[in-house]
């Protein structure tokens, strides 16, 4: 395959909080229409290294590019304009208000505008989150139905539908199956692989390694704020478990070295 | 199998709708239960055109500020100080046109733009400093009651003399020359009334339409949507009518119908509204959504502010003068109706016309009593009882949706 410009690429980037050095030089690479599985153990470095990426930090160090373009990230909100979404783990909805809403949440469809006053289009918006639901083949049976009374899978797929609703590069999506039960699970995994089939660019963290097996392509390991491990995802589950832990836990330490021949 | 889940599908939404209109149809239901006791234990005095007309007038003052506060509770706020604000901008106003000799046109806007800038200090005081609303408008409360004295020091009241600035909680709307037909009823009124109904039967027609293309399953309750229709042109009727037979609409009724309907529109229609939603309802997602929760608290409580002011504006000119107690406990009585009006404490949740519905229950009680020859000790206790019942039923119901 001819290397074609990456969607993202982050390079050496760093990041200390105090005399923590959180992030020690990491370089992500992420191609158009791959999944890629970021692990590593707690405070390995994996949310700091995305929060860079989606403007809720800003690195002391390193350079960031989307599309081979150089780009300054400053704010969540600066991120998205570019085409970067986040699903964040504790669930950016508002349960009062209905799937419609919360997927146009910040981003209204307005009809018309008075002055400082703009009224809304809501059938324009019901209309399309309900396209939205219908291509991402999520079950939900109204799109008025408010958050609140979603259940836990419903409600992780509405916001990784909200994030990949308006032409977003890339996805990133931390920890979405945390705190889900394993029938939701397998939904939210469905989602990210017909989000893949659609041809999206997915970044996503989790601890529960099974669940990067089953969706990512390739998947990087962070441990101690250095990358650790660069690889696709090949073999049958146990062995991609077992050689996985041992670089999280750091038993095996050889893939810098490899890097460096 | 297609069938039968589109009918599923239809029973889960009736239940839907049911239980989201649950509140609104256990409110005006006791709003009905309400006003029909307190008429037949008042023999029909209390239902009089001339009782439910100075219902209004007196409840005025408070359904705008409960407007106010419902914005303020939605995002999780709240806003102790507007009684005193209310007092002391009425103070002000009677002082501009006393003591200043501004005229009435402009006296008003003036009073209104004091108003947006209280609301602005307190807007500093809570989305800058990050003080709680509770804290930052108690000072207010205490302050503004120090101004309140201090304008109204010299005088103890201030006798507004102003004619048109007193018909604002005092007079009523105009009527058509008399032309011999329907005699004893004021004919502007009534011709408006019918106006409203029909407008009402259209627009909601209108929407039915739109929905049923969005969703048909729903919009399907027929019978629901005709209930509706017939419940609430019969109560713009009765209304109507109970005012054409006293003296036709006061000039608080157009003010509180302008005030009720703009916000509505506002907080159902409009991007800020929806964005007032999604602050209550999670601040945290809202400023990751790119919606500034520190704008929106400044937005509101300058609505606050300027509605604390046209509350002053209506108080003054119900009493023709500004007094040193002008305001006092306001601000308890508008946050009693936004609550028994369905605003919840935990943000997010609420409407203005539950407000409305709310402050017309609380004064009702107030009248009917009176009327009763209650005495008021008792009368506080009946509306702790009916305040306390409405957040319970409130909170049951919430909780069952869950």
């Amino acid at each position: 395959m001819a290397e074609a410009t990456p969607v993202v690429e982050m390079r050496n980037i760093r990041k200390s909080f105090g005399a923590v050095q959180a992030l020690c030089g990491v370089d992500l690479v992420l191609h158009h229409n791959e999944v890629l599985g970021l692990v590593g153990d707690n405070a390995a470095g994996k949310s700091t290294l995305v929060k860079v990426l989606s403007g809720a930090l800003i690195p002391d160090g390193g350079e960031v590019f989307i599309e081979g373009k150089k780009v300054h990230i400053s704010s969540p909100w600066g991120a998205r304009s570019m085409g970067i979404e986040m699903v964040y783990q504790d669930l950016a909805l508002a349960g009062n208000l209905d799937v419609a809403a919360n997927v146009f949440m910040g981003r209204e469809a307005v009809s018309t505008r008075l002055g400082p006053i703009s009224i809304m289009d809501k059938h324009h918006m019901e209309q399309e989150t309900q396209r939205l639901i219908d291509r991402l083949k999520i079950d939900i049976s109204s799109v008025r139905l408010r958050v609140e009374r979603l259940s836990g899978g419903q409600r992780q797929s509405v916001a990784i539908a909200r994030a990949t609703a308006f032409n977003s590069k890339v996805t990133i999506m931390d920890e979405p199956t945390a705190a889900l039960s394993v029938a939701a699970i397998d939904k939210v995994l469905n989602l990210v692989r017909e989000l893949k089939a659609q041809g999206c660019s997915i970044i996503i963290i989790s601890h529960r390694l099974e669940d990067i097996y089953k969706v990512s392509d390739r998947m990087m390991v962070l441990r101690h704020g250095r990358k650790v491990l660069d690889c696709p995802v090949i073999g049958s589950l146990d062995e991609f478990r077992e050689r996985l832990v041992a670089y999280i836990i750091g038993a095996r330490n050889d893939f810098a070295e490899k890097g460096a021949n | 199998m297609q069938a039968r889940r589109a009918e599923m599908s239809f029973m889960k939404n009736a239940k839907e709708l049911f239980l989201q209109n649950a509140r609104e149809f256990g409110m005006y239901i006791a709003l009905v239960v309400i006003m029909t006791t307190l008429t037949i234990m008042t023999k029909g005095i209390f239902f009089s055109p001339r009782n439910i007309t100075n219902l209004l007038n007196q409840t005025g003052y408070i359904v705008v500020l409960a407007v106010g506060m419902t914005l303020v509770i939605i995002i999780r706020h709240i806003d102790l100080s507007v009684g005193y604000l209310s007092g002391f901008l009425g103070a002000v106003a009677a002082i501009a046109m006393t003591r200043w000799h501004v005229p009435v046109y402009l006296t008003i806007p003036l009073v209104l733009g004091f108003g947006i800038l209280a609301g602005l200090v307190s807007g500093f005081l809570v989305a800058q400093m990050r003080i709680p609303a509770f804290v930052a408008t108690l000072a207010g409360w205490l302050g503004y009651r120090g101004a309140l004295q201090y304008a109204t020091m010299a005088k103890g009241t201030i006798i507004i003399p102003n004619a048109a600035f007193n018909a604002i909680c005092n007079d009523f709307i105009p009527d058509i020359p008399d032309i011999g037909i329907l005699p004893g009823l004021h004919k502007l009124t009534l011709i408006l009334g019918v106006l409203a109904i029909i407008l009402f039967i259209i627009s909601a027609i209108r929407d039915r339409r739109k929905m049923m293309r969005a969703n048909k399953f729903r919009a399907l309750s027929m019978n629901f949507f005709i209930i509706k229709l017939v419940f609430v042109s019969a109560l713009i009727g009765v209304i109507t009518l109970l005012f054409a037979k006293y003296q036709g609409f006061s000039w608080t009724a157009v003010v509180l119908l302008i005030v009720i309907l703009l916000y509505n529109f506002i907080m159902s229609q409009t991007v800020l509204g929806r964005h007032i939603y999604a602050v209550g309802g999670n601040p945290e997602a809202a400023e990751l959504s790119g919606i500034s929760v520190k704008k929106i608290t400044y937005v509101v409580f300058c609505s606050m502010g300027m509605l604390a002011a046209l509350s002053g504006i209506m108080f003054a000119s119900r009493l023709r003068s500004a007094t040193t107690t002008a305001g006092q406990l306001f601000e308890l009585d508008a946050i009693a109706a936004a609550f028994v009006g369905g605003v919840s404490m935990s943000g997010g949740i609420g409407k203005v016309t539950g407000s409305f519905i709310g402050a017309i229950i609380m004064m009702s009680l107030t009248s009917g009593m009176n009327l009763m020859g209650i005495d008021i000790s008792k009368q506080y206790i009946v509306r702790a009882t009916v305040l306390a019942a409405a957040v319970m039923f409130d909170v049951a119901i919430r909780r069952r949706e869950k």
